[in-house]
């Protein structure tokens, strides 16, 4: 289990580090605007081919890339309901907090539950190789976090239960 | 505090100042609510500093579980049993009250063990009053007999329009079902999980003499007959089955207030586990800007310069290829 994590990983860094070529590029259609392409997709020269790299069926990582910006998108696993609605809870909190984050996608890309996106600005901002740290980083918190959240929950269950059943004794 | 306490600490609290200034004359008119719409009133005039009028307000109960006479039967008698002649009921009670109780605290015993014992019992009146009527099933239970003209399901109330029920026709043992319903679907998921671990939980040793205990997504056999509304609950039913070892002696007062209070409970721990949850992500998300603050090496730039002056040595070697190029 360890052992696919690292791997994906790992593919997932060395993607970032060929994708993460980002150069300043004024709008082509509007004057004086400058937007990051790969949301807005209308030039294909300008866009290249989307990598999807998945783990297993239930978690998969999306990484688009344009001229001038990357957009990576996770799919977080989720074995039960109750990792279901922890995973939900946890990542609309983060996205609630997407400004202090900057990278951060306000809204996840349709069929996935959290959003990157990253421009020229913050590779010229913040060093290319701690900002692939900080994403692979920020993927294994997830997972740590969900996973402690889940404990957290049955420990305090198993609690609750215990001592309410021990009143009768 | 992991188990909800039986007393209202307000209560106690506005009861224990008033016995110790006994003399001093004051106004109080106090409105307060607690858990599951229990709400009270207490009221003390300057003419009569140890007179106190306290009145309650219970939840409404629903279609099956409709109070005679505006009280849980069997309420006014538990009343009697546990304050005697220190409380009087007013009849009717106040307008928008359940009950109201003349309390006259120069009548209380002047052993101060007692005394504080008692008012700890004035402070339980929620216990008494809404956990009259299956005190009195219990008790039965108790002296393993069976209650007369009983009918096969009792429906209690335990929170605003709704109920739980009890089969009491057996006198070996009463069975509790309790239909648990939420409102929001978080809350209704942490409640599953917690609800299965009663189960769970029972099973490790040591409590092999608590009351069995299933959990049933769908509405077990003993609720058959009941109304449809009644059998709808989106966290599942729970089972729990008393024996007369549960009941007997000092036992009886928990085991009456756990029961009552099941469904509080396990509601007050949902939220306080996502109060618990909020918490762990704002340190997440603290720690998360932290490790993407560290990718700016600005910061540190600025740090050095304002301090310290570096200088680049130039060796020799450095100077000759310079000139050379």
């Amino acid at each position: 289990m360890a052992n696919t994590l690292r791997l994906y990983l790992t593919c997932i860094r060395n993607t970032l580090e060929a994708a993460m070529c980002l150069q300043n590029f004024p709008c082509q259609e509007v004057e004086r605007h400058n937007k990051p392409e790969v949301e807005l997709k209308t030039s294909p020269e300008l866009l290249l081919n989307p990598v999807l790299i998945c783990r297993n069926e239930a978690e998969k990582c999306l990484i688009e890339t344009s001229i001038n910006s990357l957009r990576i998108s996770l799919k977080v696993k989720q074995a039960d309901e109750l990792e279901n609605i922890l995973t939900k809870k946890f990542l609309r909190f983060l996205s609630m907090r997407a400004e202090a984050f900057q990278v951060l996608r306000r809204k996840p890309v349709q069929g996935y539950d959290i959003s990157f996106l990253i421009t020229n600005y913050h590779c010229e901002e913040m060093q290319k190789q701690k900002l692939i740290d900080f994403i692979v980083q920020f993927m294994e918190d997830i997972d740590k976090e969900i996973s402690e959240l889940k404990m957290s929950v049955n420990t305090r269950g198993r609690l609750v239960a215990t001592e309410f059943l021990k009143q009768f004794i | 505090m992991i188990l909800l306490q039986s007393h209202s600490r307000f209560l106690l609290q506005t009861l224990l100042n008033r016995v110790q200034n006994l003399e001093k004359s004051v106004e109080l008119d106090y409105h307060w609510v607690e858990f599951d719409d229990v709400r009270y009133h207490v009221q003390v005039s300057m003419k009569n500093p140890h007179i106190l009028l306290l009145s309650v307000s219970l939840p409404t109960p629903p279609l099956e579980a409709v109070f005679l006479g505006g009280l849980p039967f069997g309420a006014i008698e538990a009343i009697k049993a546990a304050y005697g002649v220190i409380v009087q009921i007013l009849d009717p009670p106040r307008d928008g009250f359940n009950l109201t109780l003349k309390l006259n605290l120069s009548k209380l015993p002047p052993d101060e063990e007692y005394k504080h014992a008692l008012l700890v019992k004035i402070a339980s009146v929620r216990e008494v009053v809404l956990g009259a009527p299956l005190r009195v099933i219990l008790k039965y239970l108790a002296s393993r007999t069976v209650a007369p003209d009983m009918d096969h399901l009792v429906a209690l109330v335990h929170r605003p329009n709704e109920s739980f029920f009890l089969v009491p026709q057996q006198a070996e043992k009463v069975t509790v079902v309790f239909p648990m319903r939420f409102k929001d679907s978080i809350d209704t998921v942490l409640a599953t999980s917690f609800l299965q671990e009663f189960v769970e939980s029972r099973r490790t040793a040591g409590l092999s003499n608590a009351p069995p205990c299933l959990w049933s997504h769908s509405p077990p056999l003993e609720l058959k007959g009941a109304t449809d509304d009644a059998l709808s609950a989106n966290a599942g039913f729970v089972t729990f089955v008393i024996f007369p070892r549960h009941v007997e002696g000092k036992k009886l007062d928990r085991t009456v207030w756990n029961l009552s209070t099941f469904h509080a409970y396990v509601n007050y721990h949902v939220k306080c586990s996502e109060g618990f949850m909020h918490t762990r992500m704002r340190r997440r998300v603290e720690s998360l800007i932290q490790a993407l603050n560290r990718a700016k090496p600005d910061q540190e730039k600025t740090k050095k310069t304002a301090h310290t002056r570096s200088f680049k040595r130039l060796s020799l070697k450095d100077s000759c290829t310079n000139s050379s190029s």
